[in-house]
């Protein structure tokens, strides 16, 4: 099986409102996939359909290679479900909810209670198995139900954003499960609006936005989209600026002209060979500043805040030695320097923005 | 499919977190119980000691013979004795009595002709203390009054003996046969009074039924209703709430089976429920069940799977607890007062008769009243019985065919 999830023009309308349009998806089966997208943009939705918690209104999907609509208790079987909501029993205990979800899975008794037992060391809830689980704190809930959801060993585990307001450690506790579960051979569907722990994580990232599936990558591929597509817009934009300043220039003294063929040179050479580079000087000073403007491979300082700078200027390792040697010169103290890359929160923006203007149009 | 194990997990579930809930576990403890006391004593009991005030505005022995008679029925408590009818409907409209019972100034004055107009004064606003107080003061002075009648046939020079035979004699007579005795037109005496000595003869076809015994086969069936409606809200709205629900919906379950466990652990704490009614019901007010103790027990199962039918049917698309009560009360409520729990159905208004008749619980308490009142068996009760398993049949049906399994 190649992908543990297909789906096929899956929608669900609540009324006049499309939460989740016509998403055509394949998420690769055995990997970790990271679900992104901005509150209401039909992660959740996507995520209780393809789990059998709710029926598309229409469409359909494929989950561990079975039809959600057609076989439903097959999908049921083979997958876990960690929602955003603990769902457990309060009034009964860990250990009794845990043996609950495991007889309703069908896992034989002998079975059951030695994985309940692994899977509690594991993440170490162990020493509360016979605590009410309504007595428990918000991280050893969400513990509690892991334990529950991978009770029946499913082949696909979905995570609705299973971090949220948990502390660092408990945090870290999940990752490494979901690495652990990752390499045991289980393919893990993680939604989370955390894109450190997404980019930590995932293979692969969706990223939803009103109901419709707005980029689909590896992290790094959609950062390199970003790159390229900000190269392009840098590109676009330089063409329209010579083709103003041409068309200024038809009329221009030969005097004029010349001053005029160095902004286009300076503009084209900004948009096509420009890079960003960010700068922590702790003694940062007029004089480091006006230099460093000064030289003729800065194009522009956009951002300067507690000593940190962010210089656009021409993309070679030589000027990025320039910028170096001219804030050491000035008596300048550099105590960290990193070229500026986007980011998956910066893709996750621009994508999540893109779509919203188009939807404002 | 139906699995016998995860019915064994829910009801032991719904067992462990009852027995856990300790303040949910006293509730379906006292519930039946409170419910029956004051059923039973706000409604069941006969009304004693009322507050009267008597106004007497004469003197002499028939006067006195009238107030020991006042005093020595219970149903008054005499506060006072004036003799200014003025003041003592003054007291009766300050609230400190219920009614004031005025005797004319020519009350002992055996001679006159004129009528001897007793007056009460009532507090009509208290419906329950003038209902009881009006009957019951027209029987006392109507008694008084055949007294007064033996007496003055006794001075006509009639032996006492006589007397009580010519009060034999008026018993048998019509009232036209006593008007037309010339004897005793002769005598002036008001022969009303004699003509309302005449005894009335009830037969209780079902034994000395009281109001109690008449309530409680309905409270019986109305317990039931409420904890299964709203024990219903929390089994599966409030579960649907909190998420515990979508649990189970995540797991390879029908709807079937999650109903299925529900329905069983409800049965269970109904028919304990029941039990509890039951005994305290004995216990307090004595009441007998003249048919079978398993046949009503077994009603009762059968009024219990109804009602948590009608829940479920519900509680089958509601995603709220309080969305589940803000339809439950508009149906429960008027059910309650217009399936002839408090008051037969035949003395409703024809609309509600007919409405009546489309209820479950009406069935439910008819069948209930004939098991526990009349010793009906079940070939008296079949049509009950058949018409509270269609209406089970039909709730189910509907309720796990419209059972929203989106959480």
């Amino acid at each position: 099986m190649k992908y543990c999830v297909e789906t096929f023009d899956l929608t669900k309308n609540y009324r006049d409102f499309s939460a989740v349009d016509n998403l055509k998806m394949k998420i690769k089966n055995k990997g970790i996939f990271g679900f992104l997208g901005p509150n209401g943009a039909g992660k959740t939705t996507t995520i209780k359909m393809l789990t059998c918690l709710t029926l598309p209104t229409s469409g359909t999907a494929t989950v561990a290679g079975h039809d959600i609509l057609k076989n439903p208790n097959e999908v049921r079987q083979k997958i876990g479900m960690i929602p955003q909501m603990v769902s457990l029993y309060g009034d009964l205990t860990v250990k009794e909810n845990i043996h609950l979800c495991g007889d309703f899975y069908g896992v034989p008794e002998d079975l059951r209670d030695s994985r309940a037992d692994e899977l509690m060391e594991m993440v170490d809830i162990k020493y509360a198995e016979n605590k009410y689980v309504s007595q428990l704190s918000g991280g050893m809930k969400q513990k509690a139900s892991v334990v529950a959801s991978l009770i029946h060993q499913p082949d696909i585990l979905f995570m609705d954003e299973p971090t949220i307001g948990l502390d660092p450690t408990t945090k870290r506790i999940l990752w490494d499960l979901v690495e652990e579960l990752n390499s045991e051979g289980r393919s893990i569907i993680l939604c989370s609006h955390d894109m450190y722990e997404v980019e930590l994580l995932c293979d692969d990232v969706g990223i939803i936005n009103r109901g419709v599936l707005a980029a689909f990558d590896t992290p790094q591929g959609l950062k390199d989209t970003m790159i390229k597509e900000r190269k392009n817009e840098k590109t676009s934009r330089s063409s329209n600026v010579t083709k103003i300043v041409d068309e200024i220039q038809k009329e221009a003294s030969p005097e004029e002209k010349a001053s005029f063929d160095k902004i286009k040179d300076y503009v084209e050479k900004k948009n096509r060979d420009s890079m960003e580079l960010s700068v922590m000087i702790n003694n940062l000073d007029e004089n480091v500043l006006s230099h460093l403007k000064n030289l003729p491979i800065t194009y522009e300082i956009t951002k300067q805040h507690s000593g940190r700078i962010v210089i656009d200027m021409e993309d070679s390792e030589e000027s990025v030695n320039q910028i170096i040697a001219s804030i050491i010169e000035n008596n300048g103290n550099i105590t960290s320097i990193s070229t500026k890359d986007p980011s998956l929160e910066d893709v996750f923006m621009k994508v999540t923005a893109k779509k919203e203007e188009v939807g404002e149009e | 499919m139906v699995e016998t194990k995860k019915i064994k997990w829910m009801f032991k579930k719904d067992m462990m977190v009852l027995w856990r809930h300790k303040p949910r576990l006293i509730s379906l403890i006292l519930f039946p119980i409170i419910m029956i006391t004051l059923f039973g004593y706000g409604m069941g009991g006969t009304l004693t000691n009322i507050p009267v005030v008597v106004v007497s505005q004469s003197n002499g022995p028939v006067t006195d013979a009238t107030l020991n008679a006042i005093k020595s029925t219970n149903l008054y408590d005499v506060t006072n004795v004036i003799n200014d009818p003025t003041k003592g409907k003054q007291m009766v409209m300050n609230g400190q009595d219920k009614a004031a019972i005025i005797l004319p100034s020519n009350y002992d004055d055996m001679q006159s002709q004129t009528p001897k107009n007793v007056i009460i004064d009532a507090d009509s606003s208290d419906q329950m203390a003038t209902g009881a107080l009006i009957p019951t003061t027209q029987a006392l002075f109507s008694q008084i009054s055949n007294q007064i009648g033996i007496q003055e046939l006794q001075s006509m020079g009639l032996s006492s003996s006589a007397a009580q035979s010519s009060q034999i004699q008026v018993t048998s007579q019509t009232p036209s046969q006593v008007l037309s005795n010339p004897v005793a037109l002769s005598s002036g005496i008001n022969f009303q009074n004699i003509v309302n000595s005449i005894n009335f003869q009830i037969n209780k076809l079902y034994g000395n039924i009281s109001y109690i015994d008449f309530l409680v086969p309905g409270v019986l069936a109305m317990v039931v209703l409420f904890s299964c409606m709203f024990g219903m809200g929390e089994s599966i709205a409030g579960e649907r709430e909190r998420g515990e629900l979508a649990r189970l919906f995540m797991t390879p379950t029908s709807i079937a089976t999650i109903v299925g466990g529900k329905i069983l652990s409800k049965l269970v704490q109904e028919t304990g429920r029941a039990i509890i009614l039951i005994v305290v019901a004995i216990a307090l007010f004595g009441i007998v069940i003249a048919g079978s103790m398993l046949l009503t027990l077994l009603l009762l199962v059968l009024v219990a799977l109804c009602f948590v039918g009608f829940g479920i049917m519900i509680s089958a698309r509601v995603s709220t607890q309080e969305d589940y009560m803000q339809m439950v009360q508009p149906i429960t409520l008027p059910m309650m007062f217009m399936s002839g729990v408090f008051y037969p159905v035949e003395t409703m208004p024809w609309i509600f008769q007919k409405i009546a008749y489309i209820l479950p619980l009406t069935y439910a308490n008819d069948a209930l009243r004939a098991v526990m009142l009349k010793g009906a068996g079940i070939g008296a009760i079949w049509v009950d019985v058949v018409v509270l398993l269609g209406f089970t049949v039909v709730f189910f049906a509907l309720g796990v065919k419209s059972f929203n399994r989106d959480v």
